[in-house]
């Protein structure tokens, strides 16, 4: 007896492990250290952040559920979003649908724009001064288990590197290796469930962008998604953000068509740069950074088992991204903050079953994520075979609104006829209708 | 690989043009904006059969990967340049014959981003 005693005084041990210092890790850690857990957090990167990416606007209900005093705290956001839409590319046009004023007047906004390293550090620091024990420059391996089979801890690459507690919650992101290895999910990845994005960060002085983007000063800022010509047809799209100096460009393709058609990401990044409407917004800036991740856009179809005995899994390594609306940081830190009170529910009822951690299921259920991502679960799919909303319709608004803005002193009703034919050549116009309301169906989800 | 209808090809085969039309990019140049800690001890990406990939029809490694990590060598091998990947993961479930051995780097390695 007093061996085995010794011995586990020597085990490096914690109520909780949290696997992955991003946004949902850096969450679940501090949620079940403000009630009182030892919660060891562990990182793989040189700090928190350095592996993350995004491109990107956090939003405020999110923050503001974790920290409720969040903009006391400074925290190092660029600019609110004061404008949002769209942008569709034809070759050489563009048309903007955006919005401005109005709902996006709100202070604090509903959505800030930042950058995810940066603010990532910030958000685990938050987390350390609340008690959190971060481990960094650690990566985990693998689970160590029981007699059961219950996960009991976990295997770093550090020399005598176990690590144990009675409840994992597995916050690693994208590539879902311990999330297979906990047999949460059966399968890898599929490629055509996730979208490969590339992005630059260039440096343009606040004045200019100001001017250039039409806001009028630095705490404005624009949040578009782009499509149409950008991803030259494939299934996908890009987006641009305005920092406090700098702005933010990326495309993001389905990774299974990249290389059906030959196309480099960074070659499909430049195209973009270099196109009419776009390269005046950033001409005479320096790339500050380059860098591409990828993003789980299967939801609700692709989501692994949200907990096992002893495990739960929160965020990217999830699936919780709603890619219609580039919602990912706020499931994180939402679906972290609920793994993390799960971990202490289960605490307090000292039992790490499966069936007692199944809370965290009932709390994602009541949040939002589990309802969106339930109702946007054909959304994927429907990208995937309807590849004319990515093209073929930006194009023709482009030259539909392009004609009725230009079309003087033509017989009005040869201009309507015009530009009907400029849809109908591109696609039946039955075809059209059943697409607007397909696509109608599928973000109601029906 | 899933059955494509003929109008699916027609539309592959057109973008499929383009991509090769896009100008290229000097992948160094874009790197250079990257900072990385690189382990020179442990290589953490490997083919795992070289052979294989001299008869791999779509060498979609060399199109993907978004920082040119796959060349191909005079004999038909493929050159993996480990130390400039980003750790995405695309290779690890996009290459069709699976014959990429694919590990995070080893804690406190690899991609540093400084904005992200
Ligand atoms: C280009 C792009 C643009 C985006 N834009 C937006 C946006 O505008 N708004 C938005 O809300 N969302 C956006 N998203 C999505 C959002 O960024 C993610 O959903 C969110 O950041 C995921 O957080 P996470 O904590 O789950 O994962 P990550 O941030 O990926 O964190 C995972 C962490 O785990 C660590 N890790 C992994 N494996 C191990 C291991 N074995 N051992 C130790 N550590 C490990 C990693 O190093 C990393 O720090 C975007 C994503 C991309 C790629
Ligand atoms: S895709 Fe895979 S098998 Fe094909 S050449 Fe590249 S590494 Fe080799
Ligand atoms: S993980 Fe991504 S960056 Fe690294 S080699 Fe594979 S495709 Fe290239």
């Amino acid at each position: 007896m007093p061996k085995t005693k010794q011995k586990k005084n020597k085990k490096l041990s914690f109520d909780l492990i949290v696997v992955g210092a991003g946004l949902a890790g850096g969450t679940a850690a501090l949620s079940a250290a403000r009630k009182g857990l030892k919660v060891a957090l562990i990182e793989r990167g040189q700090t928190p952040g350095g592996k993350n990416y995004f491109g990107g606007t956090v939003y405020t209900h999110a923050l503001e559920e974790v920290f409720p005093d969040f903009w006391k705290r400074n925290p190092p956001l660029e600019r609110p979003v004061t404008e949002a839409g769209y942008w569709m590319l034809s070759e050489t046009g563009m048309t903007r649908i955006t919005v401005q004023g109005g709902e996006l007047l709100k202070n604090p906004a509903d959505a800030y724009i930042g950058m995810m390293a940066k603010f990532n550090a910030w958000w685990v620091e938050q987390a350390q001064a609340e008690g959190v024990f971060l481990i960094p420059k650690t990566l985990v391996v693998d689970f160590i288990r029981d007699a059961r089979g219950a996960i009991i801890g976990v295997q770093t690459d550090r020399p005598e590197g176990e690590v144990y507690a009675p409840v994992t919650i597995i916050c690693e992101g994208v590539n879902n290796i311990l999330t297979q290895k906990a047999g949460l999910i059966d399968h890898d990845l599929r490629p055509e469930t996730v979208a490969l994005v590339v992005k630059q960060l260039i440096s343009v002085p606040a004045e200019d962008i100001n001017a250039r983007f039409g806001l009028p000063d630095s705490d404005h800022g624009l949040a578009v998604s782009v499509i149409g010509d950008i991803s030259l047809g494939l299934t996908g799209l890009g987006f641009i953000y305005t920092c406090k100096s700098s702005v933010s460009l990326g495309v993001g393709v389905d990774l299974d068509v990249l290389d059906n058609h030959h196309a480099r990401p960074y070659d499909l990044m430049q195209r973009f740069l270099k196109h009419p409407q776009i390269a005046p917004l950033v001409a005479g800036g320096q790339m500050m950074e380059y860098g591409g991740h990828l993003i789980p856009e299967g939801g609700w179809r692709q989501m692994p088992k949200l907990y096992g005995d002893g495990v739960l899994v929160a965020g990217d390594a999830a699936a919780m991204v709603n890619a219609l609306h580039w919602e990912g940081t706020n499931m994180a830190t939402v679906a972290g903050k609920l793994a993390g009170e799960a971990a202490f529910e289960a605490h307090q009822r000292k039992d790490y079953s499966a069936g007692s951690l199944k809370v965290y299921q009932d709390k994602l259920n009541d949040s939002f994520i589990l309802r969106d991502l339930r109702q946007y679960r054909n959304f994927s799919h429907f990208l995937n075979t309807h590849h004319d909303f990515m093209d073929v319709y930006p194009g023709f608004i482009n030259t539909a609104l392009g004609k009725f803005f230009s079309g003087f002193g033509q017989p009005k009703r040869q201009l309507y006829r015009d530009i009907l034919r400029s849809l109908t050549r591109r696609k039946p116009l039955l075809r059209a209708v059943g697409d607007i309301v397909s696509f109608g169906r599928t973000i109601i989800g029906w | 690989m899933n059955m494509k209808s003929e109008k699916e090809i027609r539309e592959t085969e057109k973008v499929r043009q383009i991509g090769e039309e896009l100008e290229p990019v000097f992948v160094d140049d874009i790197l250079m904006s990257l900072k990385y800690y690189v382990d020179e001890e442990q290589a953490h990406l490997k083919i795992k059969d070289s052979e294989a990939c001299k008869t791999c029809v779509g060498r979609g490694c060399l199109y993907f990967c978004p920082v040119g990590v796959y060349s191909l060598q005079a004999d038909g091998t493929i050159q993996v340049g480990y130390q400039s990947c980003i750790e995405c993961g695309s290779c690890r479930i996009r290459c069709e014959k699976d014959n990429i051995e694919w590990k995070n780097p080893r804690g406190g390695f690899g991609v540093a981003y400084k904005f992200g």
